[in-house]
């Protein structure tokens, strides 16, 4: 989820890269444009005015020779010298004139030649002008000489007219030209400078957004990191761990608060060296300590260490610590180190071993009690037996009648104290659940059972019947210690008039479906029923008769131990399954056994 | 003179015991020799120092002082001299560690003490009848443990 995200930010990191490079490549494209544009503006206007100038020129050169030309006449007419006067100023005017016009026309070769062609016709035209002068101060004006100068003068001046509109013509042509060279690009800029415009301020649109995208996330992450830093201050004082950094390349040590407090001390209240922590450790661990510290300096790893501190109220404190080398992106290896106080682990680890300890002394005590009962307890209350029989045998006869009841006391007791120490015995016996479960044919155990109360089944004219049952994961002796204890108990308390009637019967469910289970760890258990037709029992007493030692009865209405029950129970719980009972006062008594499938 | 009768020999702590080991016999009128010992070293003493005269069945207690039944057991079937001897537990207790460990460790019987002294002399009389060509072939984990 984290990576997506971030591969997410990267690729509109880079979006946003080619974004600004996009909108710089276009600022530039704008302003290349501007320049192009701005040049062919300049470069319009200049050959607008430079026709003008042309025009204005050839102007001035026609109203020159106009000049002349009236000036000639008035003085041809007038014979007055002073009409002459512009004739001859206006020859350098026209000079001048001629020579601007060459050149403006500099970048023209075709007006160039114009210019020549007209500065002839010019210098021929004021040649006629001189002549035609010359022949009028003679007085030659009737003659045809001067009538044909004059002629000629006037074709002259005409050819002279036509060659300025024939120039003019031909500058604006070159005008025209070029103008409508210029004015396409032209009229497509203002247009094309718009859209670019748009375009860009889109781009800067999407920019934004994507910024203020970016922004969110960055907050976001931020208030996450602020949380993340809260509930790892947080979990450093529940699980009592500190942290340190330590800066490879200036040898540099940070302490987190937590390690201070640690140490019982407030945060930042010493210069976080190593030497200062080391003033806090245990003297006998500290040549330990700075063993392996200087190992880390070498190997840039801190293995598990475990080391003890002093705090300055004289506390000892387990601690163990681990540290791993984080190089970032810049190179700066920083080894990264954690600190956690032990103490309590280990405090609870002795307390927990001398439990143990304790425990496993018991367990010794409790199998000597074993052998005492079996062996030691049995011994002389066999000899007892064996001495009673041997009176019996020998001196039976010799005994008064109270005498031999006394006897017959003594061995109903010593009976009852045999069956008393078997079945304790067989109680003790059934805690040892290291025996092996495994696959049992269990038709077979309940075979067996039967077998060892074939005499009771007979003399009481018992039917038993049964289920056949499926192989199961089991204890085989203790399920046929189980099925004994049933089945005799069901005879025992069978009713005297009637022959006692056992049916064992076999089932499987799913846990779900079992709502008296108390605890259903296995998925689905194993159904066993024995069910009789006895005395039954009063439903209140249902966990009594499982309890150690309690009986429903008097001892000497049914012969029994309190014992049998309670074995059933713990095979049963051995096997991590349940047992349940159901009687029915005067009319039976329902056993059901719960096993798990395994 | 040994195939006369049939050598039989106990070791067993308790004086009882012994009593009713030995007035069994007496009243089971077979013909047998029957010894005694009080404890486990008085017992291999006696089978180390007699070459020609060994038990035909050796009953071992295994609760005894000194040297237990099983210790006894143990150096017995290491011996080779006692290879023909058959050797009967005889003990207060019947738990499986004991029976598994003496029925490891070669015994041919298990006998637990019986209540009273009529079931003593059925067991003392079963035992001293019994094949024990036959029984020891058939030697199995199931008819180890004598049952009455």
């Amino acid at each position: 989820m984290k990576g997506i995200k971030l591969q997410k930010l990267y690729n509109s990191e880079r979006f946003l890269k080619i974004i600004f490079g996009l909108g710089l490549f276009i600022v530039l494209c704008m302003g290349g444009l501007a320049y192009k544009y701005v040049r062919e503006l300049s470069e319009s206007f200049r050959l607008v005015q430079h026709t003008y100038e042309v025009h204005v020129e050839l102007e001035k050169l026609l109203s020159l020779l106009k000049d002349a030309e009236s000036g000639k006449r008035g003085y041809i007419i007038s014979k007055d010298s002073t009409f002459l006067k512009p004739l001859l100023t206006n020859r350098v005017a026209l000079d001048e004139s001629l020579d601007q016009l060459q050149t403006l026309m500099d970048e023209n070769p075709q007006q160039q030649q114009n210019v020549k062609d007209l500065r002839l016709k010019i210098d021929k035209s004021l040649a006629i002008f001189d002549t035609t002068l010359a022949l009028a101060d003679r007085g030659k004006i009737e003659s045809m000489e001067f009538k044909s100068a004059f002629q000629e003068g006037r074709r002259v001046m005409n050819s002279v007219r036509f060659q300025m509109i024939d120039m003019t013509a031909q500058e604006n042509q070159v005008l025209k030209k070029r103008r409508e060279a210029s004015s396409e690009s032209l009229s497509s800029a203002p247009l094309s400078v718009y859209y670019v415009l748009i375009f860009c301020l889109a781009i800067l649109l999407l920019t934004y957004v994507q910024i203020s995208k970016n922004l969110k996330t960055l907050r976001q992450k931020n208030e996450q990191l602020e949380t993340f830093k809260e509930s790892s201050t947080q979990s450093a004082m529940v699980s009592k761990h500190g942290n340190w950094i330590w800066h490879e390349d200036d040898n540099r040590f940070e302490f987190s608060d937590s390690l201070y407090r640690l140490l019982g001390e407030e945060p930042e209240s010493f210069v976080p060296t190593y030497d200062n922590f080391l003033e806090f450790v245990h003297p006998a661990d500290r040549d330990r300590l700075t063993e392996q510290m200087d190992a880390m300096y070498v190997k840039k790893e801190l293995p598990y260490i475990h080391y003890r501190i002093r705090q300055k109220n004289g506390h000892i404190k387990h601690f163990k610590a681990y540290a791993k080398l984080l190089v970032d992106m810049e190179g700066h290896a920083r080894l990264l180190g954690t600190t956690a106080d032990v103490t309590d682990e280990k405090e609870n680890y002795r307390m927990l071993e001398e439990k143990n300890a304790e425990l496993e002394k018991n367990n010794k005590e409790l199998a000597s009690f074993n052998y005492v009962a079996s062996h030691d307890l049995q011994e002389p209350l066999r000899k007892i037996q064996t001495f009673i029989s041997r009176l019996e045998d020998k001196d039976m006869g010799n005994l008064s009648g109270s005498s031999r009841m006394y006897l017959d006391r003594i061995k109903t007791a010593s009976e009852r104290m045999r069956s008393l120490i078997d079945d304790l015995l067989q109680y003790s016996r059934t805690n040892t659940s290291d025996q092996a479960m495994e696959m049992s044919d269990v038709n077979d155990l309940l075979d067996a059972a039967k077998q060892d109360l074939a005499e009771v089944i007979m003399e009481k004219t018992a039917t038993i019947t049964s289920d056949a049952f499926p192989k199961m994961k089991v204890i085989p002796f203790q399920i046929k210690q189980l099925f004994l204890n049933l089945i005799s108990n069901s005879l025992k308390y069978s009713k005297e008039d009637t022959a006692p009637v056992i049916k064992i019967g076999y089932a499987t469910a799913k846990a779900k479906h079992l709502k008296t289970l108390k605890s259903s760890k296995y998925r689905s258990y194993h159904i066993i029923t024995l069910e009789d037709n006895g005395i039954g029992f009063d439903q209140q007493y249902v966990d009594q008769i499982f309890e150690l030692f309690n009986r429903l009865h008097g001892k000497s209405e049914y012969s029994g131990t309190g014992i049998g029950l309670s074995i059933c129970k713990k095979i049963v719980e051995n096997h991590n399954g349940e047992i349940t009972a159901q009687g029915n006062l005067g009319q039976g008594a329902t056993f059901t056994v719960y096993l798990p499938i395994r | 003179m040994q195939d006369d009768f049939t050598y039989i020999a106990l070791a067993d702590d308790d004086e009882d015991d012994r009593l009713f080991f030995t007035e069994a016999f007496e009243e089971l009128k077979l013909k047998t020799k029957v010894d005694t010992f009080i404890d486990g070293v008085a017992l291999m003493k006696a089978l180390r120092d007699a070459d020609t005269f060994i038990p035909n069945i050796l009953f071992l207690d295994l609760n005894m002082p000194k040297k237990s039944g099983l210790d006894c057991l143990k150096e017995i079937k290491r011996n080779h001299k006692f290879r023909d001897m058959a050797v009967a537990i005889y003990s207060t207790s019947a738990s499986e560690e004991d029976i598994e460990n003496t029925f490891v460790n070669g015994a041919n019987i298990y006998i637990k003490k019986p209540n009273d002294f009529k079931t003593l002399k059925k067991v003392l009389l079963d035992v001293v009848t019994i094949n024990w060509q036959y029984h020891t072939n058939g030697l199995n984990r199931d008819n180890f443990l004598l049952r009455l």
